[in-house]
């Protein structure tokens, strides 16, 4: 599904991503850990397309294409979905109309029909109720006045209705307490299937005790140094990111 | 003797022959009018840079020769008409009976036009006025507009619309003098539209007079040919527990100023001045507002929003002015602009000139680009970075569109905005 070969990128003239290889096959959740500064959100934004983060060399692969030349309406429509550490809020722009104009762009690309405002609305209280959030919350702008839980719920509810193929998280945990935590995970697992991927960026193991990954991987000084099944996160949670890296 | 500007000469030369041709030819007292904002004028010319409250809209590319021909003459936007109850057509600044409908005005709504009223020998009071050129122009060459007057506690419902439509052919000079007028309690909602197409300059000078508890609703939408200039001056007094409420939406004219003065003369009285201008291209828009609050216990709010594309150039100066005693005032003004290219600029001053003590006021002026951060959240889910940039612009205008009361009104000037931006 993924296949990143030596990719190296800068923000702002530093290099961050100095050389990372990762596959990711249909049906696998990899976790990348590491310590701050590591590159972690970097990686993240460059598969995402972000502007100001600068691949300047090696490739990624999406689906047999090339994700780098794609622009990020692009792969989000091409299944790539990344649910930000910092969701943003957007003043103005009620939550029902970004989620149906969001949905519908997608549908568009892919050639199926775009959702009436009943079907949509129909959709979009089903999975709501899914992940306990309240009908007002779509009234209210984008993530204004959201609390943090509620802002990584919402993330998690974007993802519900637009199912990716291949899901980004990046620190989903942070800010969350445990009750929070525990219906974002519920709402990630709940997206699992043979077919569909996920990277989970996270600096503590504690998500991984719910989101439970197939390979981990720790990150630091934008290279992967070591990779694992699951028992490496909680080898990183024992002996702290310094033994490991040096290791 | 100081050299006038070709435009300002030209009115000069023509006024005697002009004299005969406008309404009220032949009275005296109109003629010794008209004669006195001439001379007036003729001391003054058009306003230059070097006059403060001018200082960023510079009128040389009208008064200094013919106009250019080079700028599209078509309409700026093509839209469906707003349906009001009543409908008042100035065709090229004419009155035309046929295309009004006015049938239905209750009782107590007085409505006639100004070449009516001047033509019929009546001397308006016209309120003379310091030193403002385009007023003293107004007064030599207006030739029609809205003579409106409504009676005590006489509550007009719907919208009554006036609109000045110009279709030209040819360059011309349009002066439009509107005179409108609420005795105590009344109530009405007007809408004024201004559309056009072709080369031309237009002068509308409105005086409004609002009594003990009158309310005005005025919502004006400009939408001139890309190549006109549209110079607006509204006066409006308040009287005691009466409310002017102004909406402008501004999307036409290659250049536009809307310049509003209002005086509030009595205690509960409510000046609220709020605005939106779209614009693209090399267009110009210029609003600038002087609140005066002469007695004490009253408020006044301006929140004006911009949206710039191209090498167009916004304009916002508001100035509060509160007299000595006038206490427990309130005055709050707002200006935000949002550049949608690096050529497009805005220029914003607020003034604040307080002689009281007890008195509440604040203003802000801000400008910006569109949020990157917001951008790129639209785009990670899959929105078009064209649509999600409308969808950021359509967010901005929200709110100021949410200051217009009339529900009608609003939809309509959400439309125009929608449209605006599709073409943008």
């Amino acid at each position: 599904m993924l296949e990143i070969k030596d990719l190296h990128a800068e923000v702002g003239g530093k290099e961050i991503l100095k050389g990372i290889n990762l596959t990711i096959n249909p049906g696998e959740i990899h976790a990348i850990m590491g310590p701050n500064g590591a590159g972690k959100s970097t990686l993240s934004y460059v598969l995402s397309g972000r502007d100001g983060y600068e691949v300047t060399g090696g490739s990624v692969t999406y689906k047999g294409q090339d994700l780098l030349d794609m622009d990020p309406d692009e792969r989000a429509c091409s299944g790539i979905f990344l649910a930000f550490q910092y969701p943003v809020e957007i003043p103005g722009v009620a939550s029902a109309t970004f989620l149906k104009t969001a949905l519908n762009a997608q549908r568009k690309f892919r050639g199926e029909e775009e959702l009436d405002a009943m079907e949509f609305l129909k959709l979009v209280r089903e999975k709501s109720k899914e992940l306990d959030i309240k009908d007002d919350m779509l009234k209210r702008a984008v993530n204004v006045g959201f609390s943090g839980g509620e802002k990584k719920r919402n993330e998690v509810l974007q993802m519900s209705l637009l199912e990716p193929d291949l899901m980004l998280l990046d620190e989903t945990d942070s800010g969350l307490d445990i009750d929070a935590l525990k219906v974002a995970a519920d709402g990630v697992n709940r997206l699992r299937s043979p077919e569909r991927s996920a990277l989970v960026i996270t600096h503590y193991q504690r998500l991984l005790d719910y989101i439970v990954p197939d390979f981990v991987h720790v990150l630091a000084d934008g290279k992967i140094v070591k990779s694992g099944d699951k028992s490496l996160a909680l080898e990183l949670e024992e002996k702290g990111y310094t033994d490991i890296s040096a290791a | 003797m100081k050299t006038l500007s070709p435009l300002a000469q030209k009115y000069i030369d023509r006024f005697d022959s002009a004299l005969e041709t406008l309404p009220g030819a032949g009275d005296r007292n109109i003629s010794t009018l008209r004669k006195s904002g001439l001379e007036k004028f003729s001391k003054l010319d058009f306003p230059n840079k070097r006059i403060e409250e001018w200082r960023f809209t510079n009128l040389a590319s009208l008064t200094k020769g013919p106009a250019n021909e080079d700028q599209p003459s078509t309409p700026a936007l093509k839209h469906d008409a707003f349906k009001a109850d009543y409908e008042v057509v100035f065709e090229n600044g004419v009155f035309s009976k046929e295309k009004s409908r006015l049938e239905k005005l209750p009782e107590g709504v007085r409505l006639t036009s100004l070449a009516e009223e001047l033509g019929g020998g009546a001397v308006f009071s016209l309120d003379e006025d310091d030193n403002r050129a385009l007023i003293a122009l107004n007064t030599a060459y207006m030739q029609d507009g809205l003579c409106l007057h409504v009676s005590e506690n006489v509550e007009v419902p719907g919208v009554l619309a006036i609109r000045f439509v110009t279709n030209s052919s040819e360059p011309q000079n349009i002066h439009i003098r509107n005179r409108i007028t609420l005795d105590g309690g009344a109530k009405l909602t007007l809408l004024e539209e201004h559309e056009g197409n072709g080369h031309y300059f237009v002068n509308p000078v409105t005086m409004i007079h609002l009594s003990d508890g009158a309310e005005l609703k005025h919502y004006k939408h400009q939408n001139e040919s890309l190549a006109a200039y549209h110079i607006a001056l509204t006066d409006c007094e308040v009287a005691a527990n009466a409310s002017y409420k102004n909406f402008t939406l501004t999307h036409g004219a290659r250049l536009s100023r809307n310049e509003m003065k209002t005086s509030i003369l009595g205690a509960d009285a409510l000046s609220k001045l709020d605005g939106a201008y779209l614009l693209d291209g090399n267009q110009h828009c210029d609003t600038t507002s002087l609140t005066e609050h002469k007695v004490s216990q009253n408020v006044s709010e301006q929140v004006y929003k911009g949206v710039l594309a191209g090498k167009s150039h916004g304009v916002f100066q508001g100035k509060i002015h509160i007299f000595p005693d006038a206490q427990q005032v309130s005055g709050d003004q707002l200006s935000k602009a949002l550049l949608l290219s690096d050529e497009a600029q805005v220029d914003c001053k607020p003034e604040l000139e307080i002689y009281a003590d007890d008195v509440k006021c604040s203003h802000g002026a801000t400008s910006g680009e569109l949020d990157e951060d917001a951008l790129f959240y639209l785009q990670a889910r899959g929105i078009p970075t064209d649509q999600a940039k409308k969808m950021l612009v359509a967010a901005f205008l929200g709110d100021v569109l949410e200051e217009i009361e009339n529900d009608s009104v609003r939809q309509y000037f959400e439309v125009l905005s929608a449209s605006w931006l599709e073409r943008v």
